[in-house]
């Protein structure tokens, strides 16, 4: 089962023609996701890796019906990107690109919102992954393997940490999701679990939070009220000073709030299982499976 | 990106906020001929720095008499401000403002900022100006006021109604009251910043509306589209190691321990301060090479870290995702010998080609500790800091 995608995705890229966004076009192919064409504006009827390229997402949808899109489109142009994702009614939206502007992700986060037909993961994230059947991102495929763990995290190396830790104990993911380290994002963590809690391949959750912001207490209230899976937890930034971006751009303690103590508190109560140690996380994960 | 109280101003002014007269003065000379220009026999003098606090750290005066502008100058031109804010280094007042003094009847609070929540840009408004917001937050909540807004910039006639209310605007006043509320939402889209503050906004005996002080900070992720902006950054209010890894796009944050961390990822960079500290050390800074990090990109990574004088341990740690290792290994290898390490390095890396990377360090021959998990690699270098 696993959640959001599997080996019948049919993926486009958008921003093919660019050097990243053509390098993870291949690597995706290589990992075996169907990646059926792209978009690049101004290269529409050229090829890349063999498929075909289209100058908008219009276009590429009446061609080829693709369930999902994964965009490289550099930050200035970005936000556009997905808001043609979602006017041509791309059901999944997965933004890759860092740096977009917060006045951009307003507009695109209002749309979002009020969509009928898409949803967005990202930006600023690495993708998702349901292993061994659809890679829509940038994370290293051989790291994963299929099993019961679901994983949610706002990093994108902390997250190959926790899979290659759940892949060595012989635990397995089912589905790996990536939400962004951006303040303003699409999915969050609580539409993450609610997915992952109905589906019944995923046996326990890892959620991997970070400082800032409060998506992770939202996810701690809804936990506690919904989820009668094993969830272990993570929490970056118990060390980060206050009023200091720590590299993503949503990660910041202002006005004393979000902070990583206050974030384990709230999950604490929430009776999820947690660990500071984040080279602890796969055991966390096999904790909470015994509670 | 922060900017000076005198650039905020600057651009509020634009916006049509009334500010108090002033200028800005980098030598006692300059000092004194705006005063003379600006026709003040008394002045507010303050130091322009990147901090809070500014008030009560000695770096806001008064002159009562034309001559004490010029001995008050001198004291605060150069002067250097220590808090909780700046840390031990402490930031340097490369200039002052010299405003013109205003008599308060009563002082307002108004701001804007990011509602990540709702998704919305909003504006603060509180009565009890004067006071940090957050202080006035946690002692009264009543007192605070909160307006989404568009992303145009705009707000609602009802919404400015509500405002003027709550500050206890009338008349004149709430005419005034509403145009600044107004302008500082314009100002807030438009500049693409993260935090406006305007703490305190005046209200004179004369039944005038300005603003006495200004804080603006730009979101860096818009600053490719604020160029007019960028041209107001000043270098000299960051440490030497976080201006130079803005200049190789490196996200570094100066931290008060002894083991240098340089990782890929910010989520992992987090990570492995923590895990120090777990280990009983403490971090020096926090160093985020990017997810796709560069032979060049780690060479400079060294040279930031080595750069502060407190390093006595390094620790790498990067999960090699699409980025090979054994380009890490060379890139850290070609570091450690062009720039002669003398202190110890520990290595942990996983991930792509990680074999080949870990074979790199063997046949090396430098003075570097590999090892297999981060677990390990914390406690190493803890104990390779201790000496």
């Amino acid at each position: 089962m696993a959640i959001l995608v599997n080996k019948k995705t049919k993926v486009i890229v958008q921003g093919i023609s660019g050097k990243s966004g053509k390098f993870h076009a291949e690597q995706c192919l290589e990992y075996g996701t169907k990646v059926v064409g792209g978009v690049t504006p101004g290269k529409g009827g050229q090829e890349v890796l063999g498929l075909p390229v289209f100058d908008t997402v219009w276009e590429a949808k009446k061609a080829l019906h693709p369930d999902a899109t994964l965009i490289f489109v550099p930050a200035p142009y970005a936000a556009d990107a997905i808001l043609e994702a979602e006017d041509a009614g791309i059901p999944l939206i997965v933004c890759i690109t860092e740096g977009i502007p917060v006045r951009d992700m307003l507009e695109v986060k209002r749309v979002m919102n009020g969509s009928k037909t898409s949803r967005l993961i990202g930006p600023n994230c690495p993708g998702l992954i349901t292993p061994g059947e659809c890679k829509i991102g940038i994370m290293p495929g051989y790291i994963h393997k299929r099993g019961k763990v679901g994983i949610v995290s706002r990093s994108g190396t902390l997250t190959y940490e926790a899979v290659w830790q759940t892949t060595q104990l012989g635990l397995g993911q089912t589905t790996c999701i990536g939400i962004g380290g951006d303040p303003l994002n699409g999915t969050n963590f609580v539409d993450v679990l609610k997915l992952f809690q109905e589906d019944p391949e995923t046996e326990a959750i890892l959620l991997i939070g970070e400082i800032g912001g409060d998506a992770e207490e939202q996810a701690a209230e809804w936990i506690q009220k919904h989820c009668d899976k094993p969830v272990a937890v993570f929490i970056a930034g118990v060390t980060a000073p206050p009023g200091k971006r720590m590299g993503h751009a949503g990660a910041i303690i202002s006005g004393g709030k979000g902070t990583a103590q206050q974030k384990y508190e709230v999950f604490r109560k929430a009776g999820a299982t947690i660990t500071e140690n984040p080279a602890e996380m796969g055991h966390a994960v096999q904790r909470a499976m015994k509670k | 990106m922060n900017l000076h109280e005198y650039q905020a101003k600057k651009v509020l002014k634009r916006y049509g906020v009334p500010i108090p007269e002033f200028g800005v003065a980098s030598t006692v000379e300059e000092a004194k001929r705006i005063a003379n220009e600006l026709g003040l026999h008394q002045a507010v003098l303050k130091i322009q720095v990147h901090a809070g606090g500014r008030g009560k750290a000695g770096g806001v005066k008064f002159a009562k008499t034309k001559e004490e502008i010029g001995v008050i100058a001198k004291q605060l031109i150069g002067m250097k401000m220590v808090n909780a804010q700046t840390g031990s280094e402490g930031v340097i007042a490369k200039k002052i403002l010299i405003s013109k003094p205003i008599d308060i009847a009563k002082e307002f609070y108004i701001g804007a900022l990011i509602d990540r929540n709702r998704a919305a840009p909003i504006l603060i408004a509180s009565p009890e100006g004067g006071m940090e917001i957050e202080e006035v937050a946690h002692k009264m909540p009543e007192k605070i006021l909160t307006l989404p807004f568009s992303f145009e910039g705009k707000l609602r006639p009802y919404q400015l109604l509500r405002l003027c209310k709550f500050m206890g605007w009338s008349g004149e006043l709430a005419k005034k009251g509403a145009h600044v509320a107004e302008a500082m939402a314009k100002c807030f889209i438009e500049t693409d910043a993260s935090l406006l503050e305007i703490n305190p906004l005046v209200q004179t005996p004369a039944g005038e509306i300005v603003a006495l002080d200004a804080k603006l900070a730009i979101d860096d992720n818009a600053l490719f589209r604020q160029s007019e902006i960028v041209a107001m950054y000043d270098s000299s209010q960051v440490s030497v190691q976080e201006a130079a890894a803005k200049e190789f796009d490196l996200a570094y944050i100066a931290m008060h321990g002894n083991i240098g961390c340089m990782v890929n990822g910010a989520g992992l960079a987090m990570a492995t301060m923590d895990i120090i500290q777990l280990s009983g050390g403490a971090p020096a800074n926090f160093l985020d090479v990017g997810g796709g990090a560069s032979k060049e990109k780690v060479a400079e990574g060294f040279r930031i870290i080595l750069s502060d004088p407190k390093v006595k341990a390094i620790l790498v740690n990067i999960f090699g995702g699409i980025m090979n290792c054994a380009t890490i290994a060379e890139g850290v290898i070609h570091a450690a010998k062009e720039q002669q390490i003398r202190i110890p390095i520990v290595v942990r890396m996983e991930g792509t080609n990680v074999e080949e990377g870990r074979h790199l360090f063997r046949e090396s021959h430098l003075k570097i500790a590999v090892a297999e998990n981060m677990k390990i690699a914390a406690e190493l270098a803890v104990k390779a800091a201790k000496g």
